[in-house]
């Protein structure tokens, strides 16, 4: 064979991908969103940004954000489950077709229980959740426990720390997978915009899981929060939101150990 | 009859073959050719497969695409007689002739050299004065054949369609079995994919023509010296969309090692499976989910192993470590529209069935540590097993680690050691 045939190859990955039709979302997913997907309409824009709650933009961004056209693209977003934390985060909820980091302190904090009400809604709609390299084993019966239906969970083991991102970029890249969670070993901007661009593609939530130290890395995710154990349930700090700003609350996630 | 004439290089036997059986998605009547000079013909009957294709148009941009993709250089012609396709493509005459008198009518001005004659019955007809094919074709058949052979007069009553032209039609296999040999050993599994993505595109029209999927396949990697290497490529759902094939192959060979150069390529299908048929209206949101779901797995499972994706259940035992089970992830049913449990509904079966919490990550071994200083819940006795020899009495609790985690921990009751089995994350 020769070389000019090997050319021109490459690129069937990006049509393959492309070519797949938008009507991703099914009727179940909208009830889910709480803000429209595509194109807002002009009513909705207003009342969004002359809502007393959501003043979160000083004027000098709104005008940095108006050259951008960022703030005319309003992010759609997946419920958390907590009221209180909806309420501080751009959208109400877990961006969706974005990139979320979580970076808790230890482990067994609470850090997934904060997920599952989320979950739990996206896998009765029938999305799939992708579970990319779990440092332990999810538990079936305490899944089952909060409700989860299980038969839309995939757990995804990757040998390597580069085909964990690669899987998690492919399950990403699958509209037909709600939520990818992942526990990358090592990660850098390069690899979170990467992951950032497929979460856009395949309109699904990413969450990555992160060692603490990584706060001090620079990050394109557009939501960023540490965790840590509270006496009465789970401290989040948010590091940095896409279109909001930065802020600290308590949840209190539904188990009965964390009460 | 209407016929597409594809004009190509010299080419190995091989890939004329898998290229006439790429052919065939558009047409069952498809016949080859190779010339003296190893020239090769292909010539479709699309007079029949026009309505299912669009117009002879569309169908020769799709063929012409699909040449092109696969790196051959091609010329097509589109007449109802295949010698007259066959002329008017190597006279590079795009517009189809859809008639003998349209086909008529183009030959008229062409060159007599453009005629598929030998060179001295070309060099005879120069010099008997003629010089257009449309003078040629104004004699009569008998003139014709008293002077110039009868084989010159066969030749011209079939490309005006006086007379039919007996053609071989290629028959599909039973089983798709293609292979082609490289000149310069490949080392590197990248070089590959050009190669099979032509064995792929001639595997797409042979299960297209017959209408049917692979389930399963094999790619064949030989090596001038050692055993063939096999590798078994394998989708959840069958499919026959070569792109799709592809992506697999190409996540198995990316994950794949040569330690010998490749000689050769050969793709197997041996099992055929019925396609699946599109799902109605209703249901094709789910069943465009699961397709697309379907490649994800499929992809995973090439690039890391059939058993990278798993699934779980939970399995009704008092034993912690016994009280859940993993196997291979397969698509729920695409048809089966999602079931909302309403969160009550949810809670209400949860309290029937009285399960104990439990943490959400559970350690594969439980990890010995001291005794903890903090112990915020517990104990549930969990006391099972004496009747198959794994036998547990353990008295759980909750208890407090580092950074404020809460564990799962037991004190075994006949040691007294304390383990952690788990973690309320």
């Amino acid at each position: 064979m020769t070389s000019r045939m090997v050319c021109g190859l490459g690129t069937e990955e990006a049509v393959h991908f492309s070519s797949l039709p938008d009507t991703r979302f099914g009727k179940m997913d909208s009830l889910l969103r709480a803000q429209p997907t595509a194109r807002p309409d002009r009513d909705e824009l207003r009342r969004l940004l002359d809502a007393e709650e959501i003043p979160r933009f000083s004027k000098a961004s709104i005008g940095e954000r108006r050259k951008t056209g960022d703030l005319l693209r309003i992010q759609p977003a997946l419920p958390t489950g907590f009221t209180e934390f909806d309420a501080v985060l751009p959208g109400g909820g877990w961006p969706v077709g974005a990139i979320t980091e979580l970076m808790p302190e230890a482990r067994g904090i609470g850090e997934l229980s904060l997920l599952l009400p989320a979950l739990v809604q996206l896998s009765h709609a029938g999305r799939y959740l992708a579970w990319i390299a779990p440092p332990c084993l999810p538990y079936p019966p305490a899944l089952e426990w909060h409700g989860l239906a299980l038969d839309r969970l995939l757990l995804v083991r990757a040998p390597d720390a580069r085909a964990v991102l690669w899987a998690t970029e492919q399950a990403l890249r699958c509209p037909a997978i709600g939520a990818v969670l992942a526990w990358p070993a090592t990660l850098d901007d390069r690899h979170v915009r990467r992951l950032q661009l497929a979460a856009e593609a395949g309109g699904s939530c990413g969450l990555l899981y992160r060692p603490p130290e990584a706060v001090r890395q620079h990050s394109p995710a557009a939501l960023r929060l540490r965790l840590k154990a509270h006496d009465a349930g789970l401290h989040i700090e948010i590091h940095k939101a896409r279109g909001g700003r930065a802020h600290a609350l308590v949840v209190h996630p539904a188990a009965a150990a964390c009460a | 009859m209407l016929w597409l004439c594809i004009l190509l290089p010299p080419l190995a036997p091989d890939a004329l073959e898998t290229l006439a059986l790429w052919a065939m998605q558009w047409s069952s009547q498809v016949s080859r050719r190779v010339d003296a000079d190893g020239a090769a013909t292909l010539w479709l009957e699309i007079g029949a497969s026009r309505q299912l294709f669009g117009d002879h148009d569309a169908l020769r941009v799709h063929v012409a695409t699909g040449l092109a993709q696969l790196g051959y250089a091609h010329q097509l012609g589109i007449a109802p007689t295949p010698q007259g396709a066959a002329l008017l493509a190597r006279a590079g005459i795009a517009s189809a002739a859809l008639t003998r008198a349209q086909l008529l009518q183009r030959l008229e001005p062409l060159p007599l050299a453009l005629l598929a004659l030998p060179g001295e019955q070309l060099a005879a007809l120069h010099s008997a004065g003629l010089r257009r094919i449309g003078e040629l074709l104004a004699l009569p058949a008998a003139s014709i054949a008293r002077r110039f052979g009868p084989d010159a007069s066969r030749y011209l009553q079939r490309l005006s369609g006086a007379a039919h032209e007996p053609l071989r039609y290629v028959r599909p296999p039973a089983r798709f079995d293609n292979r082609c040999e490289f000149d310069e050993a490949i080392t590197d599994t990248t070089a590959l994919l050009f190669p099979l993505r032509r064995l792929l595109a001639g595997l797409e029209g042979f299960l297209r023509a017959r209408d049917r999927a692979v389930q399963r396949y094999t790619l064949r990697l030989e090596h001038r010296h050692g055993a063939t290497t096999r590798l078994v490529i394998g989708l959840a759902r069958p499919s026959r969309d070569a792109l799709q094939l592809q992506s697999l192959a190409r996540e198995r060979l990316a994950a794949t090692t040569l330690t010998t150069p490749v000689h050769g390529l050969g793709v197997e299908a041996h099992e055929l499976a019925q396609p699946l048929l599109q799902q109605g209206e209703l249901f094709a949101c789910a069943a465009q989910h699961s397709e697309q779901l379907q490649q994800v797995l499929d992809r995973l499972a090439a690039r890391l192993g059939a058993g990278a994706v798993q699934a779980l259940d939970s399995v009704a035992e008092h034993r912690p470590e016994r009280a859940w089970h993993m196997h291979a992830a397969q698509l729920a049913a695409p048809a089966t529209l999602p079931i909302t449990l309403p969160d009550d509904a949810a809670r209400a079966l949860r309290a029937a069935a009285m399960a104990p919490e439990r943490p959400c990550w559970l350690l594969p071994e439980p990890q010995p540590i001291d005794m903890p200083r903090l112990l915020l819940a517990g104990p549930e006795r969990i006391e099972s097993g004496w009747w198959d020899g794994a036998d547990v009495a353990r008295d759980y609790y909750l208890a407090r680690g580092a950074h404020g985690a809460r564990l799962w921990v037991f004190r075994d009751l006949r040691s007294g050691a304390w383990y952690v089995h788990g973690l309320w994350a």
